[in-house]
């Protein structure tokens, strides 16, 4: 491979961590909020968004990803293929982050309630001293845990023209007419990126274990 | 006509993508299964020549997107001198990247069993094939049935990867029947309630077994 | 009346599910005093305590801290989160089971409503926690974190935390009953220093010895109903009713 094909590896793996970075970003916060919505049981809204998890968990990223891109226009929206491709990874990822996030609010112990509400705090200090940040922790890990999943999903917007770091070795093949060497290549920085966030989720679950008192 | 009754009268286009995707599920399910049954198996006793290759191969699977394994045996392989179909090529691409997982699934629960237990089947003269086939294999399904049915649904929706290395599955039908008569919204609300329907029915499958393992004490996933 | 009682108790009742926990509870609290719950269990001595910071609501009866009623405000509604809170912050709770908040370190477990709740300034607070982590010997741990402590250290901590707040009233929830043997002792003595130091104490109790040494008044508490209320000189040496007398004969029996 010449350095021009290493220019659009470089590019591809951008792309990917790019359009990757902002649908985690934007998926782990929907996330907490579709959790606290679903923790407060509010009739209507708990099955609607129960329909939405089931769903979204059940639908491959690839059907998710054409079904937005294609039926968007169709409603009168004019989207571009990396928005498409952003909606569709945030879709999916919310679902998954919002029942990681669910788990860890089931499971926190109502005595740090007491204990916080005893000494004077209103329920809505306890929420954001004491309950998010907990929770925050003992969710990262799966969090994490979620976001290789993404990663490992996102070269589903390739079907519909994005040039991420998977549909980038297509793109050097057709000229090069050798296509093993980007894929090779391509494998190994998806696994650098891979590997980095199994560090960081154990990391993560060191912190974690802490709060096990 | 309206668009759903132009669904309608295409609906073999639908009912083979469905059956090319139950079909593929289908059989990649079951040898990825046994993949990961095997090389669980080989993992077992004290063989470092074997342990270290296998150790490389299921980390490096569970790091790779699964698009990339099927680039690598459908694009990659024939200038190797290895030519597959692109049927054939995802299948093996399925069975491998989910055999791999499945191994890690099971090994994961194999190394929480006590120890007495393979000691109890050695003093009764079990040969380590039997052991393992007879008492510890049925236990790791029991055990792992919650994780291992995350697992297929995951495994259920990678079939969908294979529409961009030209297989005929479901969502390629999708696909297409949207853009021949330009109806996407009506086609991937049915192929979507498709994967939702055997979704589902793998999560009562995998409930089935549970009841099953409830009976015997296996009370948690 | 020589001054406002510390907690004043007015016929207070409380229901679970139809079964009656207390009945008819009156108790008065004066400033400086230190009042012993004492009962077996199931006799409601700990809802009691949970009913004085209105972590139990009461069905019928009232409740005053210094004067002013806890759970109703004057208009007889039910408080809004913020004015509970408020009359929460003049009651100290240390409870059996310690809870500490596990994210934060020694130090900010005791200065976390200090700043949050009281908005004190950081080293105000910090200044705060130094004096009483000193006066329940923790001060060496104020950088560790929680799961690193034994038992003992912990509840040493919630009781500096409970104080940081500067409470009109300090509630003991059995503070050493999930605590190993030979950690009951460095709890006690803790306790027993703040009584020295002229704290109002409410504590429940089964350390029959402790609440003999400390206490002003001790109440016994029999399925919801206080059935004696005496100084212990009283109480453990000449009980009045035959239900105390078992109770103690039985007590004495398991130490």
């Amino acid at each position: 491979m010449d350095s021009s094909a290493w220019g659009l590896l470089a590019y591809g793996a951008w792309t990917t961590a790019w359009i990757s970075g902002i649908s985690i970003a934007i998926g782990v916060l929907l996330g907490l909020i579709v959790a606290l919505l679903r923790v407060a049981r509010i009739p209507v809204v708990h099955q609607v968004l129960g329909t939405y998890i089931s769903l979204a968990r059940a639908t491959p990223l690839v059907t998710l990803v054409l079904f937005i891109f294609l039926t968007a226009p169709t409603m009168g929206l004019d989207i571009n293929r990396n928005v498409a491709g952003i909606i569709a990874l945030t879709l999916n990822t919310t679902a998954f982050n919002a029942e990681i996030w669910r788990s860890a609010f089931n499971n926190f112990s109502p005595e740090q309630r007491e204990a916080a509400l005893a000494i004077g705090m209103t329920p809505w200090v306890y929420f954001r001293r004491i309950m998010l940040p907990q929770i925050t922790i003992t969710s990262l890990p799966g969090l994490v845990n979620e976001m290789s999943f993404l990663i490992k999903g996102s070269p589903a917007v390739a079907v519909i023209g994005v040039v991420d770091l998977a549909r980038v070795t297509n793109r050097i093949s057709a000229v090069t007419y050798e296509p093993l060497p980007p894929i090779l290549a391509a494998a190994a920085m998806y696994m650098v990126m891979i590997s980095l966030l199994v560090w960081l989720q154990r990391l993560a679950e060191r912190k974690a274990s802490r709060l096990a008192v | 006509m309206s668009n759903w009754e132009i669904l309608w009268s295409s609906r073999d286009v639908f009912l083979q993508g469905f059956y090319n995707t139950l079909q593929l599920f289908g059989i990649s399910a079951v040898l990825a299964f046994l993949l990961g049954s095997v090389m669980v198996f080989l993992l077992e006793g004290s063989r470092p020549r074997l342990k270290i290759p296998l150790r490389i191969f299921i980390d490096g699977m569970r790091m790779l997107p699964f698009l990339i394994l099927a680039y690598l045996l459908y694009y990659g392989l024939p200038s190797v001198g290895i030519r597959m179909s692109a049927w054939y090529a995802g299948l093996t691409a399925l069975v491998l990247y989910h055999g791999a997982y499945f191994a890690e699934i099971l090994r994961g629960c194999r190394t929480t069993f006590p120890l007495g237990q393979v000691e109890a089947a050695t003093a009764q003269g079990f040969s380590l094939p039997t052991m393992f086939l007879r008492i510890i294999w049925p236990q790791l399904i029991l055990k792992t049935r919650g994780l291992m049915g995350n697992q297929l649904i995951i495994l259920l929706k990678d079939t969908a990867f294979l529409v961009i290395i030209t297989v005929r599955e479901l969502t390629a039908a999708a696909n297409s029947l949207s853009s021949t008569y330009f109806i996407p919204m009506e086609a991937f609300i049915v192929v979507i309630g498709f994967y939702w329907l055997i979704s589902i029915g793998l999560e009562q499958f995998i409930k089935l077994i549970g009841r099953y393992g409830a009976k015997r004490g296996f009370e948690n996933a | 009346m020589p001054e406002t009682a510390a907690v004043s108790i007015r016929k207070l009742s409380k229901s679970f599910d139809g079964t009656e926990v207390l009945r008819d509870v009156s108790l008065e609290v004066q400033p400086g005093e230190v009042v012993s719950i004492l009962g077996s269990s199931g006799s409601g001595k700990s809802t009691l305590l949970r009913c004085i910071n209105w972590l139990e609501h009461p069905d019928r009866g009232d409740i005053h801290i210094a004067g002013d009623r806890i759970g109703v405000s004057d208009s007889g509604k039910l408080m809004s989160r913020r004015e509970l809170a408020g009359m929460r912050a003049r009651l100290g709770m240390v409870f059996q089971g310690f809870n500490l908040w596990p994210h934060l370190s020694v130090m900010r477990n005791v200065t976390e409503a200090p700043i949050h709740v009281q908005g004190l300034s950081k080293a105000e607070a910090d200044e705060r926690a130094m004096a009483l982590l000193e006066k329940v010997g923790m001060v060496d741990k104020r950088e560790q974190y929680p799961y690193t402590l034994s038992g003992g250290q912990k509840q040493r901590v919630a009781i500096a935390r409970a104080l940081a707040m500067q409470p009109k009233v300090m509630l003991f929830d059995e503070p050493t009953s999930a605590l190993d043997p030979e950690l009951v002792g460095e709890v006690l003595g803790v306790i027993k220093d703040l009584s020295k130091e002229g704290y109002t104490m409410v504590l429940v109790t089964h350390e029959m010895e402790f609440a003999r040494a400390v206490s002003d008044q001790v109440v016994f508490l029999d399925k919801g109903i206080i059935i004696e209320k005496s100084h212990p000189s009283e109480f453990f040496v000449n009980p009045k009713t035959e239900r105390v007398r078992r109770f103690l004969e039985l007590e004495a029996l398991v130490v």
